[in-house]
């Protein structure tokens, strides 16, 4: 047992807790986080090897039920046509991400008051907006300042390499007339803090051996280690327990032997993603609170947003050289962000240009899409194949739904036999009609910029990589779980800082998002320590 | 497997993925792609469950259709003989085509034959030219996008 009492208590080292680590390390607190994954090993990572693409089937596949490290905790995902995708280690799921790094947009806080649906953030864009600028400085942003699709903001370092492939859809864009801008990523273009630039290997989704993606194992954990945070790993926390007085008191977890722990603390802050954290709020009950902690609105676990994506693929006749760059951040385009109720459906989406597939994806790709016949005709097949498609996706806002949810499996459990997540999600009306309009104007672009061929997809089914609004924050304590600052409404010592806090899930990728509102709630803590349970 | 299912998969294996005509690419078979499935078969035991009765159903095909093992049928007698086991055993040929692309496509030698260095993306990366950033000219014409929170 471990019984020395913490001052803050982080559980879950991924991009929300890694950047809280940091900011609260100047404090001098007693700062410790528990994460149940361990450090990654990047020399290991599968970029290194000639097997590299196949990793995404095995251990390094989006989906814990396909990995099952023994870090990982299954997910019963067979209620929702999207799988939940995340990854446990020091860096969370940023060691799997693509980095495609875009903030929100002023109007993302507002879709009641501008669109009259979903609900209003309970702070806006200008008050995240210096703890973007922060994060930009400490993920290694880069990009290109001017996009007239946002306000005016910092990028540290210049864009990635479009190549060839990305300027064939941005001409494809411009003989449309539609936005596009190279993709804000948070990929070191340059050597950044110590992390060497990135070499165009393109094998960001399976972990980025060079350390030019910023997964926060290599841009915030240093930082905050070498500043007095302990971090310790191997330890999955089973509950949050509370005192007399209905305080989160500490946490019970297991190490890595499965030996049962308690650590103490006055302050806890959830940082385990928006499946992670309602579970573990779930699975926190006690007679002060029998529906689990800090759920006297019932909110937790409600709202899961996903943002549905669509893919669609052209096939080209030119050599795109698609196999090199950062395979998720090329160029961009918010054409169709902002609602247009003619279009059957509110609010909107982005696009976001992907690379080419490599040589083991182009054969399966063109397998599962009816384009690579086994046989004699295979090599003829394989060469209009190869190096010839480009793939774009679509990222669509998903509006929140209180019958969208995370909840307790009755049965499936993790190693420790911890009860599992399970999710319960359907697409929307609005959901399909947006998909199915980016679809339509997916193909419009492709075939603008040259593809002879397009193949569609909607929604996809292995991308739920973002996990939203399953303890969302507002200034009503029966309609939201957390306070404008991340503090639970019913504890007050208990803080949560992932995307389960988000209010909705605008239409780009949460990550940068995330962290800037873990730093703001953060510098609010810190800005609060005298009075923070008041 | 033993030899003879291994003799079997390899001329399944040159069906699927048969030697280029320009001899560039070779086939699956002779490429040695039986120890890339045995190996996949030994990490996920639950596909031999497919792979092996599938070998099976082959062999039975060629000796009732043509009289002779499936490995001495011509070119076309094996793509007949695999027409007609997809029909019968739907799961075997996907299944089966579905590894063979993946141990033949990161092959060092297939990688060759792309035209591509044969080695993993890390550490040396690959090199790209500098954006022509002027393509940007139109969009960078266009009145603000966003609306104000």
């Amino acid at each position: 047992m471990s019984d020395d009492v913490v001052d803050v208590l982080i559980i879950g080292a991924g991009a929300s807790g890694a950047a809280v680590a940091w900011s609260l390390a100047d404090t001098r607190m007693n700062v410790l986080c528990l994460e149940q994954g361990d450090w990654m090993n990047p020399m290991a990572y599968p970029g290194t090897r000639l097997d590299w693409e196949m990793a995404q089937f095995g251990d390094f596949a989006f989906s814990p039920n396909v990995r099952k490290r023994r870090d990982d905790y299954p997910v019963n995902d067979a209620d929702s046509p999207i799988a939940a995708s995340m990854f446990n280690a020091v860096g969370g799921s940023t060691i799997l991400y693509a980095a495609h790094f875009p903030r929100f947009r002023p109007g993302d806080f507002r879709t009641r008051t501008l669109d009259g649906v979903a609900d209003d953030w309970p702070l806006d864009y200008r008050t995240l907006e210096p703890w973007y600028d922060v994060n930009a400085r400490m993920m290694g942003v880069s990009g290109l300042a001017g996009d007239p699709a946002y306000p005016p903001k910092e990028v540290p370092l210049p864009p990635v390499a479009l190549g060839k492939l990305g300027e064939t859809l941005a001409r494809g864009f411009n003989r449309l007339g539609w936005h596009w801008w190279p993709s804000d990523s948070a990929i070191a273009t340059h050597d950044w803090e110590g992390r060497a630039a990135c070499t165009n290997a393109g094998t960001c989704l399976v972990g980025c051996a060079q350390g030019a993606k910023a997964s926060t194992d290599v841009t915030y954990w240093p930082v905050a280690l070498r500043h007095g945070v302990k971090l310790r790993t191997r330890c999955r926390v089973r509950e949050i327990t509370v005192d007399a007085n209905g305080m989160a008191d500490g946490v019970v977890y297991y190490d890595a032997e499965g030996t049962e722990h308690r650590q103490g603390a006055h302050v806890v802050v959830v940082a385990c993603n928006g499946i992670g954290t309602p579970r573990l709020l779930l699975n926190s009950r006690s007679s002060r609170f029998p529906d689990g902690l800090a759920n006297r609105s019932g909110q937790v676990g409600r709202n899961l947003m996903f943002h549905p994506y669509g893919m669609v693929t052209g096939v080209f006749d030119e050599p795109l050289e698609g196999h090199k760059g950062p395979t998720g951040c090329c160029i961009m385009s918010q054409e169709f962000y902002e609602t247009d109720r003619a279009r059957g459906f509110v609010r909107g989406y982005s696009f976001e240009i992907l690379r080419g597939f490599g040589p083991v994806f182009t054969a399966l790709w063109g397998m599962g899409a009816g384009r690579l016949p086994w046989g004699p005709d295979h090599h003829r097949a394989y060469g209009e194949l190869f190096d010839r498609t480009a793939g774009m996706v679509a990222i669509c806002e998903d509006l929140p739904d209180p019958e969208n949810r995370v909840t307790l499996d009755p049965a499936l459990t993790d190693a420790d036999g911890i009860p599992a997540p399970k999710i319960t999600y359907r697409l929307s009306d609005n959901s399909k009609a947006m998909l199915a309009h980016a679809m339509a104007r997916g193909k419009e672009v492709l075939e603008a910029s040259g593809a002879r061929a397009t193949v569609a997809e909607a929604p996809l089914p292995f991308a739920g990589w973002h996990l939203m609004g399953t303890c969302r924050m507002g200034t009503d304590p029966e309609t939201s779980v957390v306070n404008e600052w991340g503090r639970s409404h019913d504890v007050r010592n208990l803080f949560i800082v992932d995307g389960s806090i988000f209010v909705t899930a605008a239409a780009v990728n949460p990550t940068n998002t995330i962290q800037a509102l873990a730093l703001y709630v953060a510098d609010r803590m810190k800005q609060n320590l005298a009075n923070l349970f008041d | 497997m033993n030899d003879q299912q291994q003799r079997t998969l390899s001329s399944i294996l040159d069906a699927i993925i048969p030697p280029s005509d320009d001899g560039r690419f070779p086939g699956a078979g002779a490429l040695g792609l039986v120890a890339h499935i045995a190996a996949a078969i030994e990490r996920a035991p639950e596909l031999g469950l497919t792979i092996e009765p599938g070998l099976a159903a082959a062999e039975e095909l060629a000796r009732a259709d043509r009289g002779r093992a499936f490995a001495e049928l011509s070119g076309a007698q094996r793509q007949s003989v695999l027409q007609a086991l997809d029909a019968a055993q739907p799961g075997f040929l996907p299944t089966l085509t579905f590894h063979a692309y993946a141990g033949y496509y990161q092959h060092p030698r297939v990688i060759e034959a792309l035209g591509m260095e044969p080695r993993p993306p890390h550490p040396h990366g690959y090199a790209m030219e500098p954006n022509d950033l002027s393509l940007l000219d139109l969009v960078r014409r266009r009145a603000t996008l966003y609306r104000a929170g």
